[in-house]
């Protein structure tokens, strides 16, 4: 992974230096609550319902075992010994002292971490896939291409107060889009053209919030000498250009859309022109000096399906269903992709305790190269495990409270930390997770039900992707009392589509009985291949509404 | 006499922010650019002209803004960040020399990134004081982008 130099140490450094001067000024009156806030934002810091809370940027979800022990070790000390994994791959800590935030900040700056730009309207941590450089049917590996935008993007003087939040996400492969960029501000395809250079698909004017949005396409095939000016073209325009008078009209998706994507391009374009061929553009020898970091580690010849590997799946059906859900092919023979899966019932989604993330650490450094990855979907991934060892990994993950055998089921949901942290929230998230949870506990049926995606955000801000969940819940606030609102059809990745309100609310007491009545519409409509976006897709919204305001007998 | 900081230095402000339309201009004024544009070839003399958010400085493409002191770019609330590519495309873009002064609402705290841009002179609201605003005239010593100082990117200066 990417190595800080002296000069990514002394940016850092300098960072921290800054914000405990401002912190200091805060607590003396020197700074107002109105103009500390912005600054405390583009270090991560929110003020939350009960506390301060502040996101660490883990940038592109790539982690080593250091740098988790780190966190285990900053969260236990500085906070009440457990994090939170959001969907941007950042960890939030809910529950630091305001004045510790220098400390824990230095802290991270000794393991090359930070909490810039995690917060605030500015260009926000930029994501991947958490499978980067480990699948087999990648164009290349985006990772480097991510480093890129980390750094042009970290304190980019003419961008850090953008009408609203920023948001660019970056997908290497045909096959899947784990990293949900086409609900991004900017989503970036990397591509490769018949003349072998690679290049971007730029999307833009995606999003989520109260205006969810599926992005357009701007630009088929950008070279990558010309990310960097073309990145600063579109933003240019969008600082300039993009509404300020109200900030649930401010994203770069609302003036996509008011100015149709013709006129948006023409005037990023008109910018272009001055930009490109420029000092930013981005030469041979940067793409191979950030290639350099993220080289294979040192694998073992091994082949595929060692008899260990067989047996125990012979054996048992606990581990091959473990292998079968929590584990991806790799491109290396003899090697999978193992996901600890962060959604244990009773704890909530995305959360990890300081224990955890220390049994996570010690599991990366045995048994995949010490390094780690942070997913879209709130769980930590080990990249590089040797298929002969799958069966251990499962052991200790199985102790660790990280093998529910769930990922990609109904019950591997994405979710916010809603009313029961944030400030913002119009509900409570964690205790509808925790009843879907307790109700669809039988394997067997979660199996036969299989891949889907159930996202859950406590308000508008949409943190926990409603929209674009197979089954999407709301929390709504209706004269003071906690409702919810369900959405079906949402999909995040390259098939993304905004999921439908079904209709009128449900207390939160009906949410399991409302989810288990659209998986029967589902299990009676489908056919044997279809999943349960596949059956919405063909039979439409209807059946499902029918099932779930159906009165009962 | 009114302070300012200019050039890393307080000093004295030796011109005026003239923000309505219909007074007079004087040589010491600086004018909205919508009457510059409109009166400019009747309004005499001036220090120089102030662009509001929202203006843009597309307007300006054909002027001679060597023939400007100063050009002003306001910021109507801190947060509005419009005036960071303003001024940004003067010096890049329309190749103005001369002095580009922040006007309005922005803080101290915003110095490292307004000197990034372009600016060299900072006229702050009154309750800013102004010692304690030029501690914080400095940006970090590194800076992975090209900027108005530093046009080359790091990657080109590793």
């Amino acid at each position: 992974m990417y190595q800080y130099d002296a000069i990514d140490q002394q940016l850092v450094d300098e960072r921290v230096a800054q914000f405990r001067d401002q912190t200091r000024r805060y607590l003396n009156d020197e700074l107002s609550e109105q103009e500390f806030l912005p600054l405390r934002l583009q270090n991560g810091l929110y003020v939350q319902r009960y506390a301060p809370m502040l996101r660490i940027a883990i940038p592109y979800g790539m982690l080593s075992s250091d740098q988790l022990r780190t966190l285990a070790d900053i969260s236990r000390r500085y906070d009440r010994a457990y994090g939170h994994f959001s969907t941007r791959q950042n960890l939030q800590l809910n529950w630091p002292k305001l004045e510790d935030v220098p400390d824990i900040l230095a802290e991270l700056a000794k393991v090359q971490m930070h909490a810039v730009q995690t917060s605030g309207n500015c260009i926000r941590n930029t994501t991947t896939d958490q499978y980067a450089g480990v699948i087999a049917d990648e164009v290349v590996d985006p990772r480097p291409y991510c480093e890129l935008i980390r750094q042009w993007s970290t304190f980019h003087p003419e961008f850090a107060f953008l009408p609203r939040k920023f948001k660019i996400a970056v997908n290497a492969t045909e096959s899947a889009d784990r990293a949900a960029t086409q609900v991004h501000d900017i989503g970036l395809h990397i591509k490769q053209n018949d003349a072998g250079e690679i290049g971007f698909k730029v999307i833009v004017g995606g999003g989520l919030g109260r205006t969810p949005m599926v992005g357009v396409t701007i630009n088929e095939f950008l070279p990558r000498t010309d990310l960097l000016t073309y990145l600063d073209a579109i933003i240019r325009v969008y600082n300039q250009q993009g509404r300020r008078d109200n900030k649930y009209k401010a994203r770069i998706k609302i003036l996509v859309k008011a100015l149709g994507i013709e006129e948006f391009r023409n005037r990023v374009e008109a910018e272009w022109v001055h930009l490109r061929g420029k000092e930013s553009t981005v030469p041979m020898s940067e793409f191979e000096r950030l290639q350099s970091f993220f080289t294979e580690p040192a694998y073992e010849t091994l082949d595929n399906n060692p008899e260990s590997l067989s047996s125990k799946l012979a054996s048992s059906a606990g581990f091959a269903r473990w292998y079968e859900r929590n584990t991806f092919e790799h491109k290396k023979a003899g090697y999978r992709i193992v996901t600890l899966t962060l959604k244990k019932a009773g704890q909530a989604p995305g959360d990890a305790t300081s224990e955890q993330m220390e049994k996570a650490a010690n599991l990366a450094d045995q048994f995949s190269f010490g390094e780690l990855r942070v997913s879209h979907e709130q769980n930590l991934v080990l990249s590089d495990v040797r298929q002969d060892q799958l069966v251990d990994v499962w052991e200790a993950a199985k102790e660790a409270g990280f093998a529910t055998p769930t990922l990609g089921l109904l019950t591997d949901m994405i979710c916010c930390p809603g009313g029961d942290f944030c400030a913002l929230a119009n509900a409570k998230s964690i205790p509808i997770a925790e009843q879907i949870q307790n109700t669809f506990d039988n394997l067997d049926y979660l199996y036969d039900l299989g891949n889907i995606d159930l996202n859950i955000s406590g308000c508008m801000n949409a943190c926990g992707h409603h929209h674009v969940g197979n089954i999407g819940i709301l929390g709504v606030d209706k004269k003071g009392q906690e409702f919810y609102q369900v959405s079906i059809g949402g999909a995040s990745g390259h098939d993304a589509s905004i999921g439908k309100i079904l209709g009128p609310s449900f207390a939160q007491e009906e949410i399991s009985q409302v989810i288990q009545k659209l998986m029967d519409v589902y299990v009676s409509n489908r056919t044997d291949e279809e999943r349960f976006i596949d059956t919405y897709r063909r039979v439409g919204i209807t059946p499902f509404k029918e099932a779930a305001y159906a009165k009962a007998n | 006499m009114p302070k300012l900081i200019k050039n890393g230095e307080i000093v004295d402000n030796l011109y005026t922010w003239q923000q309505d339309k219909e007074s007079a201009a004087s040589e010491s004024a600086i004018v909205p650019m919508s009457k510059w544009l409109t009166e400019q070839d009747n309004i005499g003399p001036v220090a120089g002209i102030w662009i509001d958010a929202g203006e843009g400085t597309e307007a300006l493409a054909e002027i001679d803004l060597n023939q400007f002191d100063v050009i002003g770019v306001n910021f109507p609330a801190f947060v509005d960040g419009r005036g960071f590519s303003y001024a940004r495309l003067l010096r890049e873009r329309l190749g103005y020399k001369g002095e580009i002064r922040a006007l309005g609402n922005f803080i101290p705290d915003q110095l490292g990134y307004l000197l990034r841009v372009g600016f060299n002179s900072f006229q702050f609201n009154d309750e800013v004081d102004l010692e304690k605003a030029l501690a914080l005239h400095k940006s970090f010593s590194i800076a992975y982008q090209g900027d108005v100082n530093e046009p080359r990117p790091m990657f080109l200066r590793r």
